[in-house]
């Protein structure tokens, strides 16, 4: 209970997601007297990624990478449904290529928590004991309790920075488009044309020059380029 | 665009979405954002504004011409109900202009009250962390929110403010949503006069700008009709005097 009001703390401030996946694992091996444990989210491309892990161990690292094809994260993630109380030397036989190397690192049991949203699953939550034993049916809920606080937390962080990127995009739309209507006024009046004048200059030196119209217009407020090189008028043959 | 994209939530957020969404229409208009709003807080009238960096930077919509001028206002001043929203991160409820908390709004509550606003209510427009700018209500008779128009105008706020970020999302590459734009003042006219200005002072456009807020200010007229005059080359700035010089 406590470790959830933690988390929940940790979420309502501003929290990077990442601290808080770490923190998320190191609370599973103390709470539920685990050996590792470890969160794999899905990428862009479908495959699972290690996110978090309670331990920067080699042989825990490898057990999580041999995962994104075989293992218990990737039937859960596969079936959203948990697997649970899995133990390795018996059920070695599942996971032929899983199995023997995480009995060869020193585990004996493992569990995979989906990560679920309504009907999708998002990632999975792993954990893993040296010992045969089971986790009994309060211990599972508690694991799933976690688990579904990893997700709200990374939802929430995807939706802001989501949020965050259109944000930045529409204020430099506007910002451009509000320094391409001071160099219009800066041409019109140096070069005494008229708006439309100024603006068909402008983009005609930006397409010329192959450069953004928006670059453009900010060199001419900064007076790195001047008005009369936009070539306002067609040059006259002196002769 | 569709409803999904707004949200999930309780009775009345869907009640909003519903009446936002009557017809089945996609993408919704801004302009029709601003027109619930007013409409299910019963209020007189509505608009949103968009700010960054404190200031304001222009006007997505407003249901009407007292609407319209309170957004002006709070453009040309930088004070009044959406500035104070925005930069505190919370609502900011004014129940009557011609006699508000003290000291609130010097320069912009005179001409507001003018208009025709006798009380002012600002809601940020805010996705999580990101700021936007903020909503503001009015009413013609002064008085203050009930709980239910409170609820419904944070509910409001809350969709307006997903909504700008759909459509901008729709938006091509460097440029502003259409939708954004169709309704909107983003007094691109003022920008132009700063331009302008700036060549006929030599000077920076930030000090341009000073001067058109400051020249608009002293003789109380908009910053927007001073800006078309400079525009229309009726009005020159003279960098040696200070003064300022009226074509006929």
């Amino acid at each position: 209970m406590r470790t959830l009001v933690e988390l929940a703390d940790t979420l309502v401030a501003d929290f990077d997601v990442l601290d808080l996946l770490v923190l998320l694992t190191d609370r599973c091996v103390d709470v539920f007297d685990l050996e590792a444990a470890g969160i794999m989210l899905a990428a862009p491309d479908g495959d699972l990624r290690l996110m978090a892990s309670s331990s920067e161990a080699m042989r825990l690292l490898e057990l999580f990478e041999l995962q994104s094809k075989e293992g218990p994260c990737y039937d859960c993630f596969l079936t959203g449904l948990p697997v649970v109380n899995q133990d390795l030397a018996s059920d070695a036989g599942l996971w032929p290529h899983f199995g023997p190397v995480a009995l060869a690192a020193g585990f004996r049991t493992a569990h995979a928590l989906p990560m679920r949203l309504r009907g999708t699953v998002i990632g999975v939550l792993n954990l893993f004991h040296t010992e045969p034993g089971e986790m009994n049916a309060a211990e599972i809920a508690g694991a799933q309790a976690l688990a579904d606080v990893a997700t709200i937390a990374i939802l929430q962080h995807r939706a802001v920075l989501e949020a965050q990127l259109v944000n930045e995009q529409l204020q430099g739309a506007l910002n451009s488009r509000i320094v391409i209507e001071q160099a219009k006024g800066m041409v019109a009046e140096r070069e005494g044309v008229s708006m439309e004048q100024a603006f068909t200059a402008l983009r005609g030196y930006a397409r010329k020059q192959n450069l953004r119209l928006g670059d453009v217009a900010r060199s001419v407020i900064d007076g790195r380029l001047t008005a009369s090189a936009l070539s306002l008028r067609p040059v006259t043959d002196p002769s | 665009m569709d409803a999904t994209q707004l949200g999930k939530g309780g009775p009345r957020r869907s009640l909003i979405l519903a009446r936002l969404t009557g017809n089945g229409a996609f993408p919704i208009e801004t302009r029709r954002m601003c027109e619930v709003s007013a409409e299910i807080t019963g209020m007189t009238g509505a608009g949103m504004m968009l700010m960054s960096g404190d200031v304001p930077r222009g006007s997505i919509c407003s249901t009407d011409g007292v609407s319209a001028l309170i957004e002006e206002l709070q453009y040309d001043l930088g004070e009044g109900p959406c500035v104070d929203a925005y930069n505190l991160d919370r609502p900011v409820l004014e129940p009557d202009l011609a006699h508000p908390a003290a000291g609130r709004w010097l320069a912009f509550r005179g001409p507001a009250v003018a208009g025709g606003a006798r009380a002012v209510f600002g809601f940020p427009l805010q996705v999580g962390s990101v700021r936007l700018g903020a909503l503001n209500l009015y009413c013609c008779r002064p008085g203050n929110l009930t709980d239910e128009q409170h609820a419904d105008a944070l509910v409001m706020a809350d969709i307006a403010a997903q909504a700008v970020l759909v459509l901008q999302a729709g938006a091509p590459p460097g440029g502003l949503a259409v939708e954004l734009e169709e309704c909107a003042d983003f007094h691109y006219v003022v920008h132009q006069a700063s331009g302008m200005v700036a060549a006929q002072l030599d000077s920076s456009i930030a000090q341009a700008a000073i001067r058109l807020r400051a020249y608009a200010f002293a003789v109380a007229r908009p910053l927007a009709a001073v800006a078309d005059d400079v525009v229309a080359r009726g009005l020159r700035f003279d960098a040696r005097s200070g003064d300022m010089e009226r074509k006929p």
